[in-house]
């Protein structure tokens, strides 16, 4: 980061930078090495060692023919990789949809006045507080054969035997799963488009109001593109954490072929040790793919808001 | 004319939201009910909608109810995962607090060059999927000797807590000017009059917020502390999950989702008066 150049673009190129200012510039960056320092080197350096054993360097096992692409051709060449793939991305799409129109409805109601307001504003933030395993209990009690819903069935006459009910967990519809992450983020996403409905008022949307819009314009053409940023970056915190969760899936999910996480973590566990490279080309893969849809996702927002005059 | 703008521009609820409230409310509370009861059953079987056989009715065979027992027990590990859950939240809410406040300050006061990309790369860690980071850190760790350490479940749980820590206290910073602290100073206060007596009283809420929220996120991560911790530290999280693993619920494992779920509450009704909504005004990402 070049220090100078930077004082010099903020307070004129003339003025000469004194050695007390640029002392406290020192300091001011000396203040960012440690969190700076943590990331680089947790984050990067995982990243690194990912990526070069994902290619074949891992001399603690003996292994190095770096660099070798056989790990990344084995995992792309097999079918079932792709079936992984598609799953990942289902569940995690699908329920961040779900969870945004959920959360948007809600969000929508809290800045309403109604007499319960104070209850609700506790309510809707309980799932945020609590870890997924519960969720995924809660999933077991409610959603098994022989659960709740279930049992509400055959109190109903609908059904009179467990395995009549329809099988919602442990199929490759993912029904458990997309309900645990949707009942874990939407309140997540409606803190996030709460907080920017709060922050825009309703001055616009009276404005609207008084011109003739119906409640549809309204929120089509004024409310949402204001809430968008609250959007976008609460889904796609969902959408990646819902492409990388490995509980859900593993407890709820279908078995094989599994998603990429569990498959990447049964590479892992497996006797056979030099898996963990094949595991870490997974790994790789997810990282990939996550960044590559969330980079045009987030490329395609920018294009949105230079369109509407917005930076 | 009138009518229609009433109905657009109305503070109230429209009958929709209200039946929408009430759904949500069954959503999130309703699974909690089946599973308080099932913590109390005896026997409970299938199209019962209550348990057959409640623990009040077998008293003589257990004085407790049997699963409650168990739960309480040092064999169910509950209280040891509750122990290190919290010893480990705190640790690391600490540790991220004195990584983020200095930073928080230069980021929200001065302007300098790469800022945007620095604070891009800042967030990086929530938009990065948490099996690519945990498994290879896994690798990192088993190298370095910390898998399996507190050490080690500390370390990992700064990656996904930092992100969050460090936004919460910008917007801090952003709200709290500079100019308190230099009306202090041309008042003749010292450095470290003015931090203690403005800058330490004036951030309190904003730090607390931001602490209780990093303790919240560091509770709640199950994945980074299952796969670091090499099934030797168990915290609440990794405990539930072992408890479930198998896709059943019993009477302790509901018993155990319940333990597990009461911190999460009483942080819920700490935080309400910390944690304002407005804070997250600006959004998580970019």
């Amino acid at each position: 980061m070049s220090v100078s150049s930077s004082i010099a673009s903020r307070s004129g190129a003339q003025e000469r930078m004194t050695a007390r200012e640029r002392r406290t510039r020192f300091w001011q960056m000396v203040q960012l090495v440690p969190i700076m320092a943590i990331l680089v080197l947790l984050f990067g350096g995982a990243l690194v060692l990912a990526i070069l054993q994902s290619l074949g360097f891992a001399p603690w096992f003996g292994v190095n023919t770096f660099p070798d692409f056989s790990y990344f051709g084995a995992l792309w060449g097999s079918s079932t990789f792709w079936v992984s793939l598609g799953l990942t991305l289902y569940y995690a799409t699908v329920s961040t949809v779900i969870a945004l129109i959920l959360g948007i409805l809600l969000a929508l109601a809290l800045v309403k006045t109604f007499p319960s307001k104070t209850f609700y504003k506790y309510l809707y933030k309980l799932p945020l507080m609590i870890p997924y395993t519960v969720g995924i209990a809660l999933a077991v009690l409610m959603l098994s054969n022989g659960g709740m819903l279930s049992r509400l069935a055959a109190f109903f006459g609908m059904i009179d035997d467990p395995a009549q009910f329809p099988q919602i967990l442990k199929t490759h519809y993912g029904w458990g799963i997309i309900a645990v992450y949707v009942w874990k983020q939407t309140p997540f996403i409606t803190l996030a488009v709460y907080a920017v409905l709060l922050g825009i008022g309703r001055e616009t949307e009276e404005a609207a109001a008084i011109l003739g819009a119906n409640r549809r314009t309204i929120f089509f053409r004024v409310t949402l593109p204001q809430i968008l940023p609250g959007v976008v970056s609460s889904t796609l915190i969902c959408f990646a954490f819902n492409v990388g969760a490995f509980e859900a899936p593993f407890i709820l999910g279908g078995g094989f072929p599994d998603t990429l996480p569990v498959v990447a973590w049964r590479y892992f566990n497996d006797a056979d040790y030099t898996l963990q490279l094949q595991g870490m080309a997974t790994v790789v893969s997810i990282g990939l793919v996550a960044g590559v849809i969330l980079f045009g996702y987030l490329a395609a927002y920018r294009r949105y808001e230079r369109r509407m005059g917005r930076n | 004319m009138a009518r229609k703008f009433n109905i657009a521009l109305s503070s109230r609820l429209s009958p929709f939201q209200k039946f929408y409230l009430l759904i949500i409310a069954g959503f999130i509370l309703g699974p909690f009910i089946p599973l308080i009861i099932q913590s109390f059953a005896f026997r409970w079987a299938w199209p019962d909608l209550l348990p057959g056989t409640w623990w009040l009715e077998q008293r003589d065979r257990a004085m407790v109810p049997l699963a409650w027992d168990y739960v309480l027990s040092p064999y169910s590990r509950v209280w040891e995962a509750t122990v290190n859950t919290v010893l480990i939240g705190s640790i690391v809410t600490v540790i991220c607090l004195a990584i983020c406040l200095p930073a928080a300050r230069v980021l929200a006061r001065e302007k300098f060059r790469g800022k945007s990309a620095f604070e891009f790369f800042l967030s990086l860690p929530l938009i990065v999927p948490e099996a690519a980071i945990g498994i290879a850190l896994l690798m990192m760790f088993i190298r370095l000797g910390l898998a399996g350490s507190y050490v080690g479940i500390i370390i990992a749980h700064l990656i996904p807590t930092i992100p969050y820590m460090v936004r919460m206290l910008t917007a801090v910073y952003q709200g709290l000017g500079r100019d308190f602290e230099e009306q202090a100073m041309i008042l003749g206060a010292s450095r470290w009059q003015v931090l203690r007596l403005v800058t330490l009283p004036m951030l309190l809420p904003g730090v607390v917020a931001g602490a209780l929220f990093t303790f919240l996120v560091s509770t709640n991560i199950f994945l980074l502390t299952f796969f670091l911790g090499q099934g030797q530290i168990v915290t609440l999280p990794t405990l539930l999950f072992s408890k479930i693993a198998g896709g059943t619920l019993d009477a302790s494992a509901a018993g155990i989702t319940l333990i597990v779920t009461l911190p999460g509450i009483i942080l819920l009704i700490i935080s309400e008066r910390f944690i304002k909504e407005e804070a997250f005004g600006k959004g998580f990402g970019n």
